[in-house]
């Protein structure tokens, strides 16, 4: 007890014009605390609960336990989606946020044309990933798709229907998002235009080579902006549905199933405290993945 | 002190911005367009006006008919009534009419919905008109219902929410006669003769979004096997979720050699509109479908034939064993929200009448084809439905011996027909799954769809 009256003894007193402008701080934060409980907390709060009732969206929810976490880990096409999403995770943080940091490094140097590859690199991302699907769709049709039409020019009798065939279809449905990754290249630029040339001045003095220069210096002062990119990205891939909803919508077998698409079949089935109990594991899962990659990229610490 | 003053005024701003944007003030709320009163809509006081989403607008098949049909009873009722369209893409049409009911904003007149929701959510929890009264009041409507719609859409208590059906369109296939052109009368068939007469026929299969082409000839299959029409009749009363049975797995073994040995080479992943574009580009000589189609066969439709197809040379015919596709114990396709002013009611009601007259029913049978079982067919009617060959091949072979079988997919949970079907079509089509392992992965997908 001692102990804490100590604590708070030595804990600075607020100034009285601090204590002054509280009423104000307070004031000022009311509308953002309002939306957020309004719009996040309640919402959440909501799913947490019906998703531990019976719930046709419609009537009342009646309680039911554990009963639709059981049936969701019992459901083959739900494992199969946790798994999916492992691997989606993996080949986004490596490749995709890979990929993204690459082209930044590159744009960075500002190499002939880097102002034109930006914008292009730019402009898939301005179309929405719906359309992007359906012309995946058509770029890996069997028939009259580009890629199988190159294929074909050194093995006529190729023939591979990508997005409905194991295990062709994962990568499929990976390849119509794995290189649109201007969002990583656009936050990972940004950090590294703010490291001060004085830090390049200074290496280069000691005798540091490019590749020192951008393993020792620059790739450390950006783990923020890759560590940000990872977060971006894996929970992109927890949310992807349209993706596979117009292109395998989870298949072949469960080959391409997602969380998200099982939460809609929920919804189409008027199970809502299923499709409740889909969201719950999908919001826990982004949890963890927020605490994960700030652990690993040591997101709250500063450097300069 | 000035600062402090308008720190304090602007903090007030911002809650008053949001309280507005959260308020639910009756008074700011625009109208919902559903339900627009005479006043509202600024036309004459008499003259009630209603709004009605509906899927059957723009390009879609069924605006051909409806469009015009809401135009013909805006005219006869001008000055009383008029009826507006709102048009919303059929694919997103029911969860539309969900998101509608959840806001207590249902439209006056709904156009069908969802079955599921409509017997398990929207009826019970009394989002419904009764029709009961009015139709024993209204014998001219009452005695042209289908009795087994009757029946079906008669509750315990003799109320009666959804409008039976007056008319049947059973689904038969569709055959390039340039390509194929056989002297045998297909629907007296039996299916294993079909089978063997089709060998070397390319059928246009959808397999993507929900397999309906590949749907529609499964049915029959499933039909043509002992007990099957029992087993798909089964599902009317609760959702069929277990698939391991003979039944079941023969007709998917023949299914299955079909899409291997006789599909269109586009029919893996195809959509509809890619099962269609390949019976119309004559890579195709046989499609599935309903006689709704006939629309796409007509000369105004050319423009999206190729490859030399002709739509007058297509021919149409129930499915052997003179089995066709429809569902007489089933919703109609219009009820009325409980919610809508007497007036507005006034005016359903007598929209409703219209739509169920002879003439009207006429009219529609000539522009999608079917039957109207109960209704005596004007002599006029009856010579100009021998004018659209497939309307009339269909007629032809709609018998008092036609056995009517529900769509499998209407007989399965809702997002096993949506989904989980045509996402295992083409892996029973490459032969990564065996007939016994789709039954398998089928009963799984019902079973975990309708688990409580």
């Amino acid at each position: 007890m001692n102990a804490i009256r100590r604590r708070w003894a030595l804990r600075p007193r607020a100034g009285r014009l601090e204590r002054a402008n509280y009423k104000w701080i307070y004031l000022f934060l009311l509308p953002t605390v309002i939306i957020f409980v309004l719009f996040y907390a309640v919402p959440i709060v909501q799913v947490f609960v019906t998703s531990f009732t019976r719930w046709d969206g419609f009537t009342s929810p009646e309680f039911n336990g554990l009963r639709n976490y059981i049936n969701m880990f019992t459901n083959s096409a739900f494992l199969q989606a946790l798994k999916n999403l492992f691997f989606w995770c993996l080949v986004a943080a490596v490749l995709h946020v890979g990929f993204g940091t690459l082209v930044a490094f590159v744009l960075f140097h500002k190499p002939r044309g880097w102002k034109l590859t930006r914008a292009v690199f730019m402009i898939p991302n301005v179309i929405s990933a719906a359309a992007w699907a359906m012309i995946y769709r058509f770029i890996f049709n069997n028939d009259f798709g580009v890629l199988n039409t190159v294929i074909r020019f050194f093995d006529p009798d190729f023939n591979v229907q990508w997005f409905y065939q194991s295990p062709w279809a994962f990568w499929a449905v990976t390849l119509t998002w794995l290189f649109y990754a201007v969002i990583v290249t656009l936050i990972v630029l940004g950090d590294l235009m703010n490291i001060p040339m004085e830090l390049g001045e200074a290496a280069k003095l000691d005798g540091a080579t490019g590749w020192q220069f951008i393993r020792h210096i620059q790739l450390p002062l950006c783990r923020g902006a890759i560590g940000t990119s990872v977060i971006c990205s894996l929970t992109a891939r927890i949310a992807m549905y349209e993706q596979i909803s117009l292109t395998t919508a989870g298949g072949p077998g469960n080959d391409t199933m997602s969380l998200s698409i099982l939460l809609v079949n929920g919804i189409l089935d008027y199970r809502y405290g299923y499709a409740n109990a889909v969201g719950v594991v999908m919001f826990l899962i982004g949890l963890v993945i927020l605490f994960v990659v700030n652990r690993l990229f040591r997101m709250d610490e500063t450097d300069y | 002190m000035k600062k402090k003053l308008t720190a304090l005024l602007l903090a007030c701003f911002m809650l008053a911005t949001l309280a507005a944007c959260g308020g639910t003030s009756e008074t700011e709320s625009p109208a919902p367009a559903e339900s627009g009163s005479p006043e509202e809509s600024g036309s004459p006081a008499e003259v009630i006006e209603i709004t009605i989403p509906s899927y059957k607008t723009g390009e879609n098949v069924g605006a051909v008919f409806f469009e015009p049909q809401v135009e013909r009873f805006n005219e006869l009722y001008e000055g009383q009534y008029h009826i507006t369209l709102e048009s919303v893409p059929q694919d997103g049409f029911n969860d539309r009419l969900k998101q509608l009911a959840q806001q207590d904003m249902l439209p006056v007149l709904v156009q069908g919905g969802d079955v599921d929701w409509m017997a398990n959510i929207a009826f019970p929890n009394g989002m419904a008109y009764d029709l009961s009264t009015w139709l024993d009041e209204t014998p001219a409507v009452k005695d042209l219902l289908i009795d087994d719609g009757l029946a079906y859409c008669t509750n315990e208590d003799g109320t009666i929410y959804s409008l039976p059906l007056a008319t049947v369109r059973p689904t038969g296939f569709f055959y390039n006669s340039a390509l194929w052109n056989p002297s045998e009368d297909l629907s007296a068939l039996s299916m294993d003769e079909f089978i063997e007469l089709i060998d070397g026929q390319q059928i246009a299969f959808s397999t993507a979004e929900n397999g309906w082409v590949a749907a529609l000839f499964l049915t029959a299959l499933i039909a043509a096997e002992d007990g099957g029409v029992e087993w798909l009749q089964s599902g009317v009363e609760a959702k069929i979720t277990d698939f391991n049975n003979d039944i079941f797995i023969n007709a998917v073994t023949k299914l299955q050699s079909l899409l291997q040995n006789n599909a269109a080479s586009n029919s893996i992943g195809a959509a509809y509109a890619d099962a269609a574009n390949a019976f119309m580009s004559n890579q195709a000589s046989i499609i599935s479908n309903g006689p709704w189609m006939s629309a796409d066969f007509a000369e105004t439709n050319s423009a999206n034939w190729s490859n030399g197809f002709n739509g007058a040379d297509v021919r149409a015919s129930l499915f052997p064993g003179q089995v066709g596709i429809a569902t007489t114990s089933c919703f109609g396709e219009w009820w009325i929200s409980a919610s809508a002013s007497e007036e507005e009611i006034e005016l359903a009601l007598a929209f409703l009448e219209f739509v169920y007259s002879p003439a009207e029913l006429e009219a529609y049978l000539l522009a999608e084809g079917g039957d109207a079982p109960k209704l005596d067919y004007s002599e006029e009617f009856q010579a100009q439905q021998g004018e659209t060959q497939v309307l009339a091949d269909l007629a032809a072979d709609t018998t008092e011996d036609t056995v009517f079988v529900p769509c499998i997919l209407d007989m399965i949970p809702a997002s096993v027909a949506n989904s989980d079907f045509g996402r295992l079509l083409p892996s029973l089509a490459d032969g990564t799954y065996s007939p016994a392992e789709f039954a398998e992965w089928m009963t799984d997908a019902a079973v975990a769809a309708t688990a409580e």
